[in-house]
């Protein structure tokens, strides 16, 4: 859980090495991948880990290029992402009511090394994600597999018996109860093949068995990983990878306002080039008064949910009127201004977010575009704190997390509530919000669904069970009667009763205000000129790596 | 070596000479003016803003257009935002850089006066005494020189709980560091003033070591460290910058130099003013203080008087 959220809530910051896509692009159209060339990727991340067991990577972004996963994302421009097979026949055969799940592998499937994949490769690869030693990844699977609660990977020696290769070529998973979302699961990187022979935790990260398009050439942490062609990989076997330049340079360690102005400026090696951090206001403001780099720039719809978090279980936010005051006195429109305008975001009021199926459209505290002052106060005084309330406002520190967390500020004491920023850096930011000993009143949160279910809009940040110890349950909400409708929407293995259900449990929550929903952000990435076929899909809000080419 | 002690002993005549000296050096006389002009604007900085009407708070988001960058020329400059707006804010320029003159030198001055303190506290006593104690707090001094200062300053105002007053924390880490290298400087003064004779005659007298250390040496050292206290404010109010650049100066709202050039340096290139405010007004306190330190040396410097009279 802690892992899931970390991810979601990273891709946004920009500091891990996800990726992220853009719209505008489209009309360069997907007809003709031109092959060879060098792509560089520009990240500010000074580490790439490959090893698919701490990886909480999209499934269209580094990883997607070197491994392949049981089933992967089928991301294309302008239509709603679906899961599709990669390594495997099928999304999964369901049995038993969704609680088993089977998966045949392709034929002539081969390691970057010449052997051929097994079933036992995936299950090993899945096994190892429960060792302590790695830890990091998406985490989904664990509680959803029987037995995973109290196992430890496979270097103590036990295997998990809840996984079954009956044959070389296929696999069997079962479940604790029925889920719905399996074959999205077996899309995260967890699910890639790991040959036993090959794994050392220590290192495998650093230079993996690739399954994939690309296998490592160089790997120097803090300046550049290096991938060429794998091969032994088939385009025949693989629908979503287009496998267009012959090497992939990610530079690590790129400063994202530097790396942007190269790419505004788009000469020498950055014409191959994109930047795998979304753009700043400030870089935005630029890029929107040159029209040769506005062309190159990719913009995703409005996504992610940035919201404030209002710690539910601490002094005058216990009350439920205190909360609402919130909803109404938060000034929204600077908020969306400090974080880039119009072109970075729109005003959110839900908690599903837009491009996820099943959202149903809702505001329960209409408040106009920068909030309804006299409504709070009258609430406030309703709750006897018409004045002197002061709160804490834990915030990540950076300048624009700062910039926005000044727009919330100045929103609130509109009301009469003293808000005190408390900037931390990037590790006591994640550990502090969600230890299990709350010591922040409000928290800036931003969250990216792992997969494109309203399952992963609600769970990881409304149950109960995901409160503390690392989860993101910021709010520390808990309410018995969403937690059974959460159960509930989780195991419904039809798709439009579940979308109803989370739909439901969507509004239920607000009514109880555990969050300020703040915006739904728009992520731009820019390109050289020589990059072709880059886009940003409606989920997720990055590019996809896997269907570049470069120009001749 | 007596001229010296006689220079020093009708301190009036000393002062009137060093302010003589002073008013003929064009340089440090303009110093004096500018420092004076900050000192007015973080003083009266309330009223000052009041006159267009401003405060460094108030969002004017009516002064951006909807990607956050300010409407009109040169940041939005008007009749009532003098340097224009503040870019994703709107809030008011002129108002920041006046408060932020404030935090400048309240915690520069400040700072100063804590190291000032510590460090002749401490050169005028190990000079003095000499013995194990001077060798100890000689090795302290040494050691805190080539200490990583700013890294250590940045990681311990990063871990310090955030209950803790910010300014309060900033003006005690940069004084720490500020110490040394006056305490040194005081040391060797109090070193060879200690073997003068009207030290030693003192001493005959019967008078006590913190009678001598406070009417003896501590009137001879005044003048280095009025130069001294003079030359180190431009440093601190640069090491503060520095801290709110990298982020971990004062908390926001409250307006920082420091922190406004951090944030303008992404907006160089579509709102140049934004950068060019405050770098003016933190350049130009520096260079003042500067300068001044420079010609009060001069003045004090019984050498430079003996030439040019």
């Amino acid at each position: 859980m802690k892992n899931l959220t970390r991810a979601g809530i990273i891709a946004i910051a920009a500091t891990l090495l996800i990726t992220g896509c853009s719209s505008t692009t489209g009309a360069a159209g997907t007809a003709v991948t031109n092959k060879g060339g060098t792509l560089t990727i520009l990240t500010p991340s000074t580490k790439i880990d490959l090893d698919p067991a701490k990886s909480q990577n999209l499934a269209i972004t580094t990883l997607g290029l070197i491994e392949r996963r049981l089933t992967t994302w089928d991301i294309r421009a302008g239509r709603p992402a679906t899961v599709v097979p990669d390594l495997a026949t099928t999304t999964g055969t369901p049995s038993d009511g969704g609680k088993t799940w089977t998966f045949t592998l392709k034929d002539g499937l081969k390691f970057a090394d010449g052997s051929a994949i097994t079933s036992a490769d995936i299950k090993y690869g899945v096994e190892r994600s429960f060792s302590d030693e790695l830890s990091g990844g998406l985490s989904y699977h664990k509680s959803l597999l029987v037995g995973g609660a109290d196992y430890h990977g496979p270097y103590s020696g036990s295997a998990l018996a809840s996984i079954e290769t009956p044959s070389p070529k296929s696999i069997v998973f079962h479940l604790t109860g029925a889920y719905g979302d399996w074959p999205w699961i077996a899309s995260m990187p967890a699910f890639s093949p790991v040959p036993q022979a090959k794994d050392n935790p220590a290192t495998y990260g650093q230079d993996p068995v690739a399954s994939g398009p690309y296998k490592v050439a160089s790997n120097k942490q803090g300046t550049a990983l290096t991938l060429t062609r794998n091969t032994y990989w088939s385009a025949k076997s693989d629908t979503v990878r287009v496998a267009g330049p012959d090497s992939v340079v990610f530079r690590m360690s790129q400063d994202p306002s530097t790396a942007a102005q190269s790419l505004i400026s788009d000469a020498g090696d950055t014409k191959a080039a994109f930047g795998a951090a979304f753009l700043g206001a400030a870089q935005l403001a630029q890029v929107n008064r040159d029209p040769a780099a506005k062309a190159r720039l990719a913009t995703s719809q409005a996504g992610p949910l940035s919201y404030l978090a209002l710690n539910t279980q601490r002094g005058a936010l216990k009350n439920l009127d205190v909360r609402k005051a919130l909803e109404y006195a938060v000034d929204k429109k600077a908020y969306l201004i400090a974080s880039g305008g119009a072109a970075a975001g729109e005003t959110a009021t839900t908690l599903i977010t837009p491009g996820i199926a099943g959202r149903q459209a809702y505001d329960l505290y209409p408040a106009g575009a920068d909030g309804d002052v006299k409504k709070a106060k009258s609430l406030l005084a309703k709750a006897g704190q018409s004045s002197g309330l002061s709160l804490t406002l834990l915030v990540l520190n950076d300048a624009t997390s700062l910039a926005k967390a000044q727009a919330i500020q100045q929103g609130v004491q509109r009301a009469g509530i003293t808000v005190t920023i408390a900037p931390e850096d990037e590790n006591s930011f994640y550990s502090d919000a969600t230890a299990t000993d709350a010591n922040y009143d409000l928290a800036l949160y931003s969250w990216q669904p792992d997969f494109p279910s309203a399952n992963s809009n609600i769970q990881p940040l409304f149950a109960s069970s995901e409160i503390g110890d690392g989860r993101n349950n910021v709010a520390r909400y808990s309410n018995p009667e969403v937690d059974a409708l959460i159960a509930m929407a989780t195991a419904e293995v039809d798709q439009k009763a579940a979308q109803a259900l989370w739909a439901k449990a969507d509004k239920r929550i607000m009514q109880d205000a555990p969050v300020v929903p703040l915006s739904y952000a728009k992520q731009s990435f820019l390109r050289g000129s020589k990059v072709k076929n880059f886009f940003v899909a409606s989920f997720p809000a990055y590019p996809n790596y896997l269907t570049l080419s470069l120009a001749k | 070596m007596t001229a010296i002690g006689s220079a020093r002993s009708d301190a009036p005549t000393g002062l009137r000479r060093v302010a003589g000296r002073l008013r003929a050096d064009r340089w440090a006389t303009t110093g004096l003016v500018v420092i004076g002009l900050f000192v007015l604007a973080a003083v009266f900085a309330g009223p000052l803003t009041a006159i267009s009407g401003q405060n460094p708070y108030t969002y004017h988001l009516d002064r951006l257009d909807d990607s956050g960058s300010p409407l009109g020329f040169g940041g939005g400059i008007s009749p009532t935002h003098w340097f224009g707006v503040e870019p994703l804010t709107g809030r008011d320029l002129f108002a920041i850089v006046v408060f932020g003159s404030r935090t400048s030198l309240l915690v520069s001055v400040s700072a100063t006066v804590l190291a000032v303190v510590v460090g002749v506290l401490v050169g005028i006593t190990t000079g003095f005494f000499g013995g194990w104690y001077d060798r100890t707090l000689s090795r302290v001094i040494d050691v805190l020189f080539g200490f990583p200062s700013l890294v250590f300053m940045i990681s311990l105002t990063a871990i310090v709980p955030t209950s803790f007053p910010k300014p309060l924390l900033i003006i005690l880490v940069i004084g720490f560091f500020g110490w040394p290298s006056i305490a040194r400087v005081v040391r060797g003064q109090t070193l060879s003033l200690r073997e003068r004779n009207f030290v030693v005659a003192s001493n005959a007298m019967g008078g006590g070591p913190w009678h001598i250390i406070a009417h003896q040496v501590l009137p001879n050292v005044s003048a280095t460290i009025i130069v001294f206290a003079t030359i180190s404010i431009p440093s601190m109010i640069g090491v503060e910058a520095a801290l709110s650049f990298l982020g971990v100066g004062v908390p926001p709202p409250t307006p920082s130099w420091g922190r406004t050039i951090g944030d303008a340096v992404t907006w160089v290139q579509t709102d140049p003013s934004y950068l060019v405010f405050p770098g003016a007004a933190l350049f130009l306190v520096t260079l003042a203080f500067n300068v001044v330190g420079d010609g009060l040396r001069d003045a004090l410097d019984p050498r430079r008087g003996v030439v040019s009279r």
